[in-house]
């Protein structure tokens, strides 16, 4: 269970987040949903202690992470899938030895145990044959593929997707949207999505909050964010063609 | 207005402080893991590779024509006092002592320093540098230790094959404008380098290697800005760690000269 408490964060004197508090249960698809620049992404990265908070407390599995140095925040993530915005693939290494990466440096597999995690995760993002591929050389939805594929492949029990689903298409958005809710229902891992996709993540998710200057200005499952009085709810939800 | 200029020196200072320890703080854990065995060989050796085979052509053509200037000027002066046989002791020397470390860490900064700086800021402007981190490998570890090693390595063996290079240039300036003989050339070159010459020149190398390493993986992880980021950032790189070189250069000589002579 992920517990937010009071998280503050500022940039240059501006506040981009402003008291959040949040609770988000083990095996939970959360949807953050928000505009561009209202610190959707500074929220997701503040889970796994890639920035840290100038106030309040994150708590994994009741353990504050906020305390903690690099080197034990390295251990920690290491249970922790992140799927970046643009993939984040290294692009000197091809797609093998970008999704064995995880696996070399955090487990004692030998190589044919890693080539077959490697050949189930692109399976399970339907990108089968590409192991010899080079970054430069997938378009951005495979790429994103591929950075989930890298996420998923030590079964995390917590994934965090930064907006999955920007600059693709829409059935390329549709299709990586319902990727990730059935990687997160199969592996009953804890999924955490920040994105302004109303569309795509709207009806799938467990618990949706909805983010607006660095505050959370609703949350609640997709029933209760529809009945929101809201006015800027209303704005962003409602009269949105879910 | 007078507190102004303050402000301003004073936010400088701050910043130049700033710097300094957090180099300082990356420097020590470089150390920290090098403590602990954290080396990947492989890597290591691929960046060795790479960085040295990336400056060697200039290495080669710079150390060779300053081989040839230094025996062209040095005949000019030595001509005069009837003391051509000296040639092959001013290029070894001035070679082996200054030339050879500081011209090759100049081209190596150049070349390869600025690959190390726009790699590592390109990987940043990417978010790799975070995914990294993400993945629960330490950035350091992973990127900038096997780069600051490969530095190490590469820049002596640069070193002694400019060197090298330099003194054949040397030769062969005055062995075809001067008609002194190639054995003879050699056995004066062999005989004015002392041991303690040579061991001079390359502690200062070794230390060149680590400035130049520490300072463009430094700037390389630290880069922001997206890709005018980078060129600014490894425009700074070459220009701080060219800075620190010629800097040390003069203490090193400084130091090595009271206790060698």
């Amino acid at each position: 269970m992920i517990q937010i408490k009071n998280l503050i964060k500022y940039f240059d004197g501006k506040k981009v987040l402003d008291d959040i508090n949040l609770n988000i249960n083990t095996g939970q698809f959360f949807t953050l949903m928000g505009g561009s620049g209202q610190g959707k992404s500074v929220f997701l990265q503040h889970i796994i202690g890639l920035l840290k908070p100038d106030k309040g407390s994150i708590y994994i599995d009741g353990q504050d992470i906020v305390p903690l140095k690099e080197k034990n925040l390295l251990e920690i993530r290491r249970n922790f899938g992140y799927l970046f915005q643009e993939g984040a693939l290294f692009d000197y290494m091809n797609i093998y030895d970008n999704l064995a990466l995880p696996v070399r440096e955090h487990t004692t597999k030998d190589d044919r145990e890693i080539s077959i995690l490697i050949k189930k995760a692109l399976e399970e993002v339907e990108l089968s044959g590409i192991e010899q591929k080079f970054p430069s050389q997938l378009s951005v939805g495979m790429r994103k593929r591929v950075g989930l594929a890298r996420a998923i492949i030590l079964q995390p029990k917590l994934l965090l997707c930064d907006e999955p689903t920007s600059g693709l298409d829409p059935a390329t958005g549709y299709a990586i949207s319902c990727l990730i809710l059935k990687l997160c229902r199969e592996l009953k891992t804890t999924t955490i999505v920040v994105t302004h996709d109303v569309i795509n993540f709207f009806d799938i998710s467990d618990c949706i909050a909805i983010i607006h200057e660095g505050r959370i200005a609703a949350i609640g499952t997709k029933d209760e964010i529809r009945k929101s009085e809201d006015e800027l709810i209303r704005r962003f939800v409602i009269n949105h063609p879910i | 207005m007078f507190k102004k200029y303050l402000e301003i020196l004073g936010k400088e200072i701050i910043y130049f402080l700033h710097l300094c320890g957090r180099i300082i703080y990356f420097i020590f854990d470089c150390c920290v893991l090098i403590l602990n065995k954290r080396i990947r060989m492989p890597q290591v050796m691929t960046q060795v590779y790479e960085l040295g085979v990336n400056a060697f052509a200039m290495v080669t053509i710079a150390a060779l024509a300053t081989g040839m200037v230094l025996a062209v000027q040095a005949a000019v002066v030595l001509n005069r006092f009837g003391a051509t046989e000296y040639i092959a002791k001013l290029v070894s020397l001035s070679l082996v002592r200054e030339l050879g470390p500081v011209l090759t860490s100049l081209i190596f900064i150049g070349k390869s320093g600025a690959k190390i700086s726009a790699e590592l800021g390109a990987m940043s402007a990417n978010e790799q540098i975070l995914a990294t981190r993400a993945l629960g490998i330490d950035p350091l570890d992973f990127l900038g230790l096997s780069r600051i090693l490969a530095c190490i390595i590469a820049l002596p063996i640069l070193v002694f094959w400019c060197e090298i290079i330099g003194i054949f240039g040397g030769m062969l300036i005055t062995v075809l404008q001067e008609n002194i003989s190639v054995f003879s050339f050699l056995s004066q070159t062999i005989d004015s380098i002392r041991m303690v010459d040579f061991i001079g020149g390359m502690i200062k190398t070794i230390f060149f290697s680590i400035l130049i390493g520490v300072v463009c993986c430094f700037k390389g992880f630290n880069t922001s800005g997206g890709s005018l980021g980078v060129g600014k950032f490894t425009t700074e790189a070459v220009a701080l760690s060219s800075i620190l070189v010629i800097v040390a250069n003069f203490l090193l000589t400084k130091i090595i000269i009271n206790i060698w002579g």
